[in-house]
């Protein structure tokens, strides 16, 4: 975990340093003591342009980016332990769908000069499409059998592809828009600010306490819903409260970057492998592996390639054939 | 300790799956649960142990109603072995039945030297010992049951819920775990009940029988009592012969062919 995290500051410097317009590591310490501990020590010499892009471009950036990665990937974690499927994703329950479908109306009543409105639209439309896939699995009735895998699963996927229809729908009205909507679907760290930065920190900060508070709990629930009665795990309260966090996480992150796909998919499962499936060393790591991820293709797109591709792309792009290969060589060796 | 159920009622959704059931479990005894499928079995032990909520009457433990346990009490008083051992993800068998100490370790503590003592006894016991570090999702479904097993005499309850729970084992192990119920039964005045489709393990090392039919209880006492080739033909339309084999002291159940 200490290796985790060192490697993660590590590429937060590194990313820093790279760009258009590239910056000596050196220089990024000055910039970065002076800021943070002004009264110890501060550097004279240091140069207005630098300050400026490191400051107010690249660290929001790179700071939303690895925020967004370890969201998404405790995320993921979550899902996965709930719903008792390693295929589980952020967006299985149509939350993409729903922040999407959001999106796609601040867009075409054309909100977007109003400048938060597309964020707060997307985390609206997600929060909906979340509580209507818990209303449409959850019976009264017998909630012991309601919120079981299966029929969370069920409802996420009939919600999303209203969504999905519902979003083609609005592409086919949008006329000269649909490049907006579609750029957005897409994912990009572009232009993130701080209030970014703030926003999914208190989210993940959140996201993180509870889980661990839980992570023994998920533990139980893998082995199946009575057992894990049966052991003491309050089911309900248990499932709800972190089917909540994990969507909200996934919401937030929606909301700020787009879609970005794999990242919750993809990180759990890789980091299975090194921790084994006990939460609490998977959660912690997860974040990391994430975060160190996301960075790394946010800075290729950002600094290495000629042109910025957008980041949903290039993870699914990169993540689906590492999948595909990691899949095949621990499912049959 | 008394297990106390008055009046219980139970549907899933049109039929009642268990039907105004009352009877009294106390400390000591085994007690085996018979009948045909479909009959409640199941149901009756999700009911005592708090998992399913009863339509109607109520389900007592020394007088208390079950759901006024937190579900941490509850676990530190009732352990469940139930049907279903599968375990989605690959934790390793000493980790399994680790599980089975979580009503005693407090939330963001590690498991005490005690605990890990406990644990590793008791995978002596059961035989897995030699399992420990295997994946649980690799076992043959006879030693993962024994796993599940363990885990739950882990949780060191009075009462023991059995659901099943020696269907795959072969029958070495199933008498050795029986063997070591009956003991904990009789030494730590545990309460036993148990599911069993195999009448004469029932008979054999049971006190009691409850025949479910329907959901209703047909009978209720020692396997003296309520082994009859008449109760046979009536709860699961075989004939039967029964008899007192002086091998088992108790009553055991032969299938004449016809």
């Amino acid at each position: 975990m200490i290796l985790f995290s060192l490697f993660l500051f590590l590429m937060i410097f590194l990313s820093l340093s790279m760009g258009y317009i590239r910056i000596p590591i050196t220089d990024i310490f000055q910039i970065l003591i002076t800021k943070t501990a002004s009264s110890l020590y501060s550097f004279k010499d240091i140069n207005e342009t630098h300050l400026a892009v490191i400051m107010d471009v690249r660290l929001p950036r790179i700071l939303s980016c690895a925020c967004v990665g370890a969201a998404l990937a405790l995320s993921g974690v979550l899902f996965q332990g709930i719903l008792l499927n390693p295929l589980a994703d952020p967006y299985t329950l149509g939350v993409s769908a729903g922040a999407a479908f959001g999106a796609c109306i601040a867009i075409i009543l054309n909100l977007s000069n109003a400048f938060v409105s597309v964020p707060v639209f997307s985390f609206i439309g997600a929060c909906l499409t979340l509580f209507s896939v818990i209303f449409l699995s959850y019976s009264p009735k017998n909630p012991t059998a309601g919120l079981s895998s299966n029929n969370l699963i069920l409802s996420g996927v009939i919600v999303a592809a209203i969504l999905s229809a519902g979003i083609s729908f609005l592409k086919f009205i949008a006329n000269e828009q649909v490049s907006v909507i579609i750029f957005w679907l897409m994912g990009s760290f572009a232009s993130k600010t701080w209030s970014n930065v703030f926003i999914i920190m208190i989210f993940l900060m959140a996201g993180f306490f509870v889980s661990i508070f839980f992570a023994r709990d998920l533990n139980l629930i893998s082995l199946g819903a009575k057992s894990a009665s049966s052991l003491g795990v309050d089911l309900k309260k248990v499932i709800f409260i972190l089917l909540l966090s994990g969507s909200l996480l996934a919401a937030v992150c929606v909301s700020i970057s787009g879609i970005i796909g794999f990242v919750g998919l993809l990180v759990p499962h890789m980091v299975r492998f090194i921790t084994g499936p006990d939460n609490r060393k998977l959660i912690p790591l997860s974040m990391l592996s994430g975060a160190i991820l996301l960075l790394f293709a946010d800075t290729i797109t950002r600094a290495v390639l000629p042109h910025e591709i957008p980041i949903g792309v290039l993870t699914a792009l990169t993540g689906g054939p590492v999948f595909c290969w990691i899949f095949k060589k621990n499912r049959f060796k | 300790m008394e297990i106390r159920l008055h009046n219980v009622s139970f549907s899933y959704d049109a039929g009642m799956t268990i039907k105004a059931f009352s009877g009294s479990f106390s400390s000591g005894s085994f007690y085996s649960v018979i009948g045909p499928n479909g009959s409640g079995k199941t149901t009756l032990i999700d009911l005592i142990s708090g998992f399913l909520k009863p339509l109607s009457g109520n389900i007592e433990i020394n007088s208390l109603p079950v759901f006024s346990f937190s579900k941490k009490n509850l676990a530190r008083l009732i352990a469940v072995v139930s049907q279903d051992h599968t375990v989605n993800f690959p934790f390793s068998v000493k980790d399994i039945i680790l599980m089975g100490r979580h009503p005693y370790i407090s939330r963001f503590s590690l498991p005490s030297a005690e605990d890990i003592q406990k644990v590793e006894k008791l995978m002596d016991i059961c035989g897995i010992s030699h399992l420990q570090d295997r994946k649980i999702n690799e076992l043959s479904g006879g030693e993962r049951q024994r796993c599940v097993f363990a885990r739950a005499l882990c949780q060191e309850t009075p009462i023991l819920l059995l659901d099943e729970a020696f269907s795959n084992m072969d029958i070495h192990h199933t008498l050795q775990m029986l063997q070591l119920v009956k003991q904990s039964v009789k030494e730590k005045n545990r309460i036993v009940i148990s599911v069993f489709h195999d009448l004469n393990l029932a008979s054999t090392w049971s006190d009691s029988l409850l025949v479910l039919k329907e959901g209703e209880l047909r009978a209720f006492g020692s396997s003296t009592e309520t082994l009859t080739e008449e109760i046979i033909k009536d709860v699961f339309q075989v004939d039967s012969i029964v008899e007192y084999n002086q091998h088992v002291h108790a009553k055991q159940v032969y299938y004449p062919m016809h």
